[in-house]
């Protein structure tokens, strides 16, 4: 009977966000998710690199879902459901065609780096500068997050 | 429509009249890529251009800006308030037009608002002369075929906006032509009101084009500026290159970290014996000094006392619950408005549920 209306008290509060601070959530959901796959992995362990692909992915998908809200995590999601192994984002770069391209030295600098800005997100192939910076600035913001989380959980664990 | 493909057809038998010709020309050509066009969320835009029948305003309630000359909507990218337009251009300008030019297909998809956008978009359809496209040396960058064209093509329509009577076509040709070359505002805004429903501030080009380009470009600059906050020691860092060095390797860093973390994990995996609390609890407790900009994402040290609050104390809303198990202090956090997959996180069995969709 508590149970339930801690649930329904969970229904109400989970539309105030407000309450805790993103940053909380994230790294709440992320742990959340990450943990129980890892032990979920614990179970069949197979050989050391097989077993650390493997809790990369884990680690990788824990991050996307941890951050639904993003671009960049859809976008990782699909990666990692079309493949078992993580991988590097493919290197065909779309951003020239939306980069409008500079005549100085300088903004064909800038536009060599936006290129490869747009190689390390995921999914960034397909968004235009703006969209890149947006989602570059919670990208950084949940890497930062995950990091700790997962510090956490070493140190935890050693 | 009938009306206008009337005209389109007498515009062209006319033909050789170069300024009454010119000035037809543009509404068959319209009425030729109007399927086209109409594929596509270009109607009202493609209606405003044509302009002469009168069907400008009314299926576009923003474009009522063309009725009343002293409507701005150049506040309206700024506050993103008034008529509607409720995302900034992002693809505006040179970054979602640079397909524009060869055929403005891509360009009706997105974004239905952006008026200023279409506008560009919508002189794609035609080329009335190719002799400005050359001359357009208004900006310091380079751009491509396409987007010179579709400029030019937009101050064709723009044209065919202001002239009841072609014949002050040409003039007004050679007087964009300056407008493109130089800021001036004052002398253009007469011929600018009846059509572009976006003004520029006094003392800067009234070419919609650079306005589009000057949002875009504060969009982005305001995007570094929030980055700059982000990635630690780069206050200092003044120019785009160097910032989106130090953005690229702060990204390749913390990736790299996070890869060299999950090996150690992979490696002491068998030991996993966690209890969220305890890592939330240590998480938490790790100072963090920087103060993140508003992406969305508050500094990390802002709940601490929030935290050390739930473990130690009964939180006095949720005092029913005892402060010692994993569940309930996984309840309480739930009531604290954590969003989670409640099964996972109350049961830690194996099997994971099917994780909703959150936020």
């Amino acid at each position: 009977m508590e149970r339930q209306m801690i649930n329904k008290k969970k229904r109400v509060f989970s539309f105030e966000p407000t309450k805790l601070p993103p940053s909380e959530v994230f790294t709440r959901k992320y742990i959340s998710h990450l943990v129980p796959a890892l032990k979920k992995l614990n179970m069949g362990k197979s050989s050391p690199q097989i077993n650390q692909l493997t809790v990369k992915r884990e680690v990788d998908k824990a991050l996307a879902l941890s951050a639904q809200e993003f671009a960049w995590s859809r976008f990782l999601l699909q990666k990692l459901s079309s493949s078992n192994n993580p991988t590097t984002t493919t290197s065909s770069s779309s951003i020239q065609t939306q980069i409008l391209e500079r005549s100085n030295d300088e903004d064909g600098e800038i536009e060599e780096k936006l290129k490869e800005l747009q190689k390390l997100l995921p999914g960034g192939e397909e968004m235009n500068v703006e969209e890149i910076l947006t989602e570059i600035g919670n990208y950084i913001k949940c890497l930062e997050l995950q990091t700790s989380a997962l510090k956490s959980i070493v140190q935890d664990a050693t | 429509m009938g009306g206008e493909s009337n005209e389109g057809e007498m515009g062209l038998n006319h033909g050789g009249d170069d300024q009454n010709g010119i000035s037809r020309v543009g509404m068959p050509l319209y009425a030729k890529v109007d399927p086209f066009f109409s594929s596509a969320d270009w109607d009202p835009v493609v209606s405003v251009g044509v302009g002469g029948g009168g069907f400008s305003s009314s299926h576009y309630p923003s474009m009522a800006a063309m009725d009343n000359p002293g409507m701005s909507c150049f506040p309206h990218y700024q506050t993103g308030s008034g008529s509607g337009y409720h995302d900034m251009p992002a693809s505006l300008g040179p970054f979602g037009d640079c397909g524009g030019g060869g055929g403005g297909q891509f360009l009706g998809s997105d974004k239905k608002e952006e008026s200023v956008g279409r506008l560009i978009r919508a002189g794609d359809g035609h080329q009335v002369s190719d002799d400005v496209v050359l001359g357009d040396g208004s900006s310091n960058r380079k751009r491509r075929q396409p987007v010179a064209e579709s400029q030019w093509n937009k101050k064709a329509v723009e044209e065919f906006q202001e002239e009841p009577q072609s014949q002050k076509k040409h003039k007004n040709d050679q007087s964009k032509e300056k407008m493109m070359n130089k800021e001036s505002s004052q002398s253009e805004e007469a011929p600018k009101e009846n059509y572009i429903h976006m003004r520029a501030r006094r003392g800067q080009a009234t070419n919609s084009h650079s306005l589009a380009e000057r949002v875009r470009r504060e969009k982005i600059s305001e995007r570094m500026r929030l980055l700059q906050e982000l990635v630690p020691g780069c206050n200092k860092i003044t120019g785009k290159a160097v910032m989106l060095d130090e953005i690229i390797n702060y990204v390749q860093s913390l990736q790299q970290q996070v890869e060299f973390l999950s090996m150690k994990l992979a490696t002491v995996n068998p030991e996993l014996n966690v209890d969220i609390d305890r890592i939330l609890a240590k998480d938490l407790l790790q100072p963090r000094d920087r103060n993140t900009p508003t992406l969305g994402l508050n500094p990390f040290t802002g709940f601490q006392g929030t935290m050390q609050n739930i473990s130690t104390t009964t939180n006095p809303q949720y005092n029913s619950l005892p402060q010692t198990t994993l569940e309930s202090e996984l309840q309480s956090l739930y009531q604290m408005g954590f969003v989670s997959n409640p099964s996972t996180m109350s049961s830690f069995s194996p099997n994971n549920g099917p994780l909703k969709p959150e936020l």
